[in-house]
């Protein structure tokens, strides 16, 4: 009872803050609108017993990805953020096709993987061993190999931004001298 | 249906107990932080309103809650107020997965002095710490203030950095304790009879680093730089607004980091350890209430630490700052990692 309640209210804020994200004006709202979208995502988590899913949720995603989105909007004077004429018009409709496209991928997973998920397979194993253990040990058994290709895929991008971010012999000690 | 309410009603005391603690502790904090200050300088401190300046704390918040509300031309109202919130909020709930004591039975029901024990409490707390970068970012971008804004950048800089390191600081005593559980690491380290600082002094120290470079405290507090910056993000705050600030970086903050530290690395509530051999209690005629003292002892300890060092160092400049975070402290702790997995067997047996 009372966890339905709560994941009304988590639910009903996630798509409440998920249509400001779309319909704000102001970068920086919408900013909020998205750390408040991912907030109740990981409430929805932890209501349904994904505790490390939950966390994780929210030190990645509400902190790590969220943060360079306000340090890059911080940048952006007052008067600037309430322009509201420079959005794509015709792009939009062009990509609008593809949109659909990919949406009716995401339902298509979505139903797959409803489909194929473990059906209360890993509850007796939760309650044995708690959340952290039972995700690390299927990840570093079944899922290593995608597990370990993540990982590299990662370190390029990792390599891709220092290279792309490195501005070499142009330091402040050499203009100095 | 009565357990449901029954265990509610103990978590709104729970919560109750602990918030009031918490603030009710940083406002007097400020007090305990001038004393110490003044008595570093031989000076004698505030001591003018009640008996050696007892009620200072009361004066202060009297005087900084009647001053006039000054906000910037050009600001904007919803997110000025919005980074108060936002800064005491996640400051506040780090609390939550704080254990204080041992269980206990009180009427046939047993406790525990924690609200509430998730077992991937370690994670939650990195993560409400981090969101102090949110207030910082838009208190700098609503005050409408060039001055503001540029404080507000370092500061969140250095948070950000030195979050990193922290992250991997603790991860040594969790690889030891094999859990994330706050409550359950303390348990581990007295199942073990080690206190983690004894095999991680390297994570302890970086801990520390970190924890000083976080709350902004000397010798990392280029956010305040009174001379440089105008006490930087929060110039544009005035009366209590301007106070709460400081409160929840200077106090609320340390406290929590610290009491962290001590799950992580000072084994909690566990009285003085000698390493694999056992504990020693001079408190032991407290009874039950000595681990709660030793608690209190231990997080005292580290707090009366960190104001020393705050009023007998000078300050780094900023990009010292960031460097060492980048350059020195993040290798330091992937070798104690490494180092931490290899003889971590040994302590597991």
């Amino acid at each position: 009872m009372i966890q339905w309640l709560v994941f009304l209210l988590f639910s009903s804020l996630a798509v409440v803050s998920a249509l400001g994200v779309v319909l704000l004006s102001n970068p920086i709202y919408v900013i909020l609108a998205l750390l408040s979208v991912l907030v109740s995502v990981a409430g929805i988590f932890f209501v349904a017993g994904a505790e490390l899913v939950g966390a994780l949720q929210l030190i990645i995603y509400a902190v790590a990805v969220t943060v360079f989105y306000v340090f890059v909007l911080t940048a952006v004077p007052w008067e600037k953020a309430l322009k509201k004429d420079s959005h794509y018009r015709v792009e939009g409709l062009l990509s609008f096709p593809l949109l659909l496209l990919l949406y009716a991928e995401m339902l298509l997973v979505f139903l797959v993987g409803v489909s194929v998920s473990p059906k209360g397979q890993f509850r007796e194993l939760l309650k044995e061993f708690g959340n952290t253990e039972v995700v690390g040990g299927i990840l570093f058994s079944k899922y290593f190999l995608a597990f370990e290709l993540v990982s590299l895929v990662l370190l390029i991008g990792m390599i891709g931004a220092v290279i792309i971010g490195r501005k070499e012999a142009q330091t402040y000690d050499d203009r100095a001298s | 249906m009565e357990g449901v309410v029954f265990w509610l009603i103990l978590t709104l005391v729970k919560i109750l107990v602990i918030l009031a603690i918490v603030l009710g502790i940083g406002a007097y904090l400020t007090l305990l932080e001038r004393k110490v200050a003044a008595h570093i300088q031989r000076r004698p401190g505030p001591m003018v309103v009640g008996w050696h300046g007892l009620l200072q704390p009361l004066a202060d918040g009297l005087k900084l809650i009647t001053k006039e509300d000054l906000f910037p031309r050009y600001g904007n109202r919803f997110l000025y107020n919005l980074a108060l919130v936002m800064a005491l909020v996640p400051a506040a709930l780090v609390f939550a997965v704080v254990p204080f004591g041992p269980e206990f039975e009180l009427f046939d029901v047993k406790v525990k002095p924690m609200l509430t024990d998730v077992n991937v409490g370690l994670l939650l707390v990195f993560a409400f710490g981090s969101m102090a970068v949110f207030a910082i970012a838009l208190a700098g971008w609503a005050s409408n203030s060039k001055y503001a804004l540029i404080g507000s950048m370092r500061k969140a800089g250095i948070v950000v950095s030195y979050e990193v390191v922290i992250t991997f600081a603790v991860m040594g005593p969790i690889i030891l304790a094999g859990t994330l559980s706050t409550y359950e690491i303390v348990q581990k380290q007295i199942q073990q009879e080690l206190w983690y600082v004894w095999l991680q002094p390297l994570a302890f120290v970086v801990y520390m680093f970190a924890m000083l470079a976080e709350t902004g405290r000397v010798p990392f507090d280029v956010q305040e730089a009174e001379a440089e910056l105008v006490t930087g993000f929060t110039v544009e705050y005035g009366g209590m607004k301007f106070g709460l600030f400081p409160l929840v970086e200077w106090y609320i903050e340390v406290l929590s980091l610290s009491a962290i530290a001590v799950v992580l690395f000072l084994g909690g509530w566990s009285p003085i350890n000698i390493p694999f051999l056992g504990f020693v209690d001079p408190l032991f005629f407290l009874g039950p209430f000595s681990p709660f003292l030793w608690f209190v002892l231990k997080v005292s300890l580290l707090f009366l630490f960190v104001l020393w060092l705050h009023w007998t160092l000078p300050r780094y400049r900023i990009d010292q700052i960031t460097e060492t975070a980048w350059k020195v402290m993040l290798p330091i702790t992937l070798v104690n990692i490494v180092l931490t997995a290899v003889f971590a067997p040994l302590v597991w047996e």
